[in-house]
């Protein structure tokens, strides 16, 4: 078994390689991407050595910043999905469509939760507040999201990066909807919870996350294994199947019928998906500094 | 001092030789103090004075970009001054572990009380058992207290049970007072011991005469009992508003949206938010902060004290 260090935002995580914690492979999304490649802390990785690596959707590899010297890349992408809201059925009455506004819904103050990071919720407060995510740095996307997030903090519970913590919740009846990941409602489905994984009028936040080796990486080949395994059709089987992500090796996809993949809000045509929601751009770091910054400030009650 | 030992070593032509370091050791008294301090003064050299001092440097940073700003500027002390954010969470910091300190003292008085001076046999014994939940993982406390408040926790689900209450009491968990409640317990053990420390020390005696010239027991205790237990009540104080004050896993995980203390912050400026320099800055204000606060209270109970004697 590798020895995983897990960390409430990826965020997080570079900011304690940054420190001088050095890991083998670590797990970054395609929003962060390009800003975590100009730290200088990772190595390319060379796909002749990966031998999933012909199955892999290439759509999902040609991201912004990922390309590297020859035909090499910065991040091998492993999953993707939607951060959506998991609402209960049987106590959550939707009125009309199903939208983000159910996570702004006065009717269930103290009874919604959101994940802590801003890298999901500040991304959903500007698909709710309108803003296109090509304009997501201007001042004014800035003061708009902002408000709706200040609009929003006296309805929430708990601001959690557990997920565990929120599907508990939901599943006790303490919150009745709350955003989440595909995985969220796919397990509390699978206990019997009558959850609702929602597919928001506004379109959901998606993404690409993979996996990155650092540039001091002291067991390189065993990075390689761990990536190529990662990569590998049994994965994604498990991926998709248990925890309703989308995964990176095409192949994967074929256990599942159509009808399967649609409920899990998946398809083996990923930009489909990502293109029918948001998908998350990368941003600079002052963004992701003042972003950050401004919605922990919000999560404070300013 | 120097006379003395030139005529003792002429005295003892036989003596082993005595090297340099062996008489300078036996004649400098302060020399030997600071021997026998050494290891003591060299962690704390290493594991408080030079970390503090990066600490210090760090908060006169600013922070650019992925890195440092390394030019000297109080710019991150004018901004913890200036936005009311900083001010409100020391201030709810303090309100929080301030009432966890009255509520632990006030709860552990009692218990102390008794084993100092009803418990005649297998004291210590009594002791540890009240001192027992501290064996566990101060994480497992917090966790097993968010059990207990939960939604469907021990409370709302005994209450539920009873038909006291329909809905389970969200207020419990995600709350100051969830905060309050956990700190209130987590840290009993650092009111118990040094309030029973100094109840145990009580003349007896002082006691009787009290009782003797007429003072009934209420009138003994106010008048005897707990000017004397004073000392034991300000170091209760101090070893739990001290550390409750940054505390930061107990918010994070009870505390909820309204219940983040500046523990929660600071731990912020070094994770997400990426500001270390600001991260150092707010340390050393809530640092600054205790200090002033801990001169004053002490101030106004050496005053209590004087009044009283």
């Amino acid at each position: 078994m590798p020895n995983f260090a897990i960390f409430g935002g990826s965020e997080e995580a570079l900011t304690k390689m940054r420190g001088g914690f050095v890991v083998d492979v670590s797990h970054p999304c395609n929003q962060a991407l390009p800003r975590w490649v100009s730290t200088g802390l990772f190595q390319q990785i060379d796909t002749s050595r990966l031998s999933n690596w012909g199955n892999v959707i290439p759509e999902i590899i040609d991201l912004p910043g990922n390309a590297a010297d020859g035909g090499n890349v910065w991040m091998a992408p492993f999953d993707w999905g939607q951060t959506s809201v998991t609402y209960r059925t049987d106590l959550f009455e939707v009125e009309g469509e199903e939208s983000w506004d159910m996570l702004w819904d006065k009717r269930y103050a103290g009874k919604l939760g959101s994940l802590a990071s801003g890298a999901d919720a500040w991304w959903c407060g500007a698909i709710k507040a309108g803003v296109d995510f090509d304009d997501i740095a201007s001042d004014e996307a800035f003061e708009k999201i902002a408000a709706v997030m200040r609009e929003q903090r006296p309805l929430i519970r708990v601001y959690t990066d557990d997920t565990t913590t929120l599907e508990q919740a939901l599943s006790s009846g303490e919150l009745t909807a709350a955003m989440t990941w595909n995985s969220s409602a796919v397990l509390l489905q699978s206990e019997g919870i009558p959850v609702k994984f929602a597919k928001p009028k506004e379109g959901a936040l998606t993404w690409v996350c993979g996996v990155v080796i650092h540039k001091d990486a002291p067991n390189v080949d065993r990075a390689y294994d761990v990536i190529d395994s990662l990569l590998s059709v049994q994965t994604g089987e498990f991926m998709i199947g248990e925890w309703g992500y989308g995964h990176s090796n095409i192949k994967a996809f074929d256990k599942f019928d159509e009808a399967t993949l649609q409920g899990l809000g998946l398809s083996k045509r990923p930009f489909e998906i990502l293109e029918a929601g948001h998908f998350q751009q990368p941003q600079t770091q002052e963004w992701e500094t003042r972003m950050n910054e401004t919605f922990e400030q919000i999560k404070a009650g300013f | 001092m120097t006379e003395t030992s030139v005529q003792t070593s002429a005295a003892e032509p036989a003596a082993k030789p005595v090297s340099r370091l062996e008489r300078l050791l036996y004649r400098s008294e302060a020399l030997r103090g600071y021997l026998l301090m050494s290891p003591t003064l060299l962690i704390m050299t290493i594991g408080i004075i030079v970390p503090f001092l990066i600490l210090v440097t760090m908060s006169l940073w600013t922070r650019d970009g992925f890195s440092f700003d390394a030019t000297l500027t109080i710019a991150n002390y004018l901004r913890v001054w200036n936005e009311p954010i900083f001010g409100a969470l020391l201030r709810r910091s303090f309100w929080i572990s301030g009432v966890a300190t009255v509520a632990t003292v006030v709860l552990c008085y009692p218990m102390a009380y008794y084993v100092a001076f009803h418990v005649h046999r297998n004291k210590m014994m009594w002791i540890i058992l009240m001192t027992l939940p501290f064996w566990t993982s101060y994480l497992l406390r917090v966790f097993a207290w968010k059990v207990i408040l939960g939604y469907e926790g021990v409370i709302n689900s005994g209450l539920q049970g009873l038909g006291m209450i329909e809905e389970p009491l969200s207020f419990l968990l995600y709350s100051k007072s969830a905060v309050i409640i956990t700190l209130a317990h987590a840290w009993a053990a650092f009111a118990i011991l040094p309030l029973y420390v100094s109840l145990e020390k009580i003349d007896k005696s002082l006691l009787e005469a009290a009782t003797d010239l007429g003072d009934g027991p209420v009138a003994r205790f106010w008048r005897i009992t707990f000017p004397l237990s004073m000392p034991g009540i300000i170091a209760a104080s101090f070893l739990i508003f001290i550390p409750t004050t940054g505390d930061y896993i107990t918010p994070a995980l009870l505390g909820g949206p309204d219940g983040a203390m500046i523990g929660n912050f600071i731990q912020l400026q070094f994770g997400a938010v990426n500001n270390w320099p600001m991260g150092a800055t707010l340390s050393i204000v809530l640092m600054l902060w205790i200090a002033a606060i801990a001169l004053v209270f002490l101030f106004i109970t050496r005053q209590a004290e004087r009044r009283v004697s």
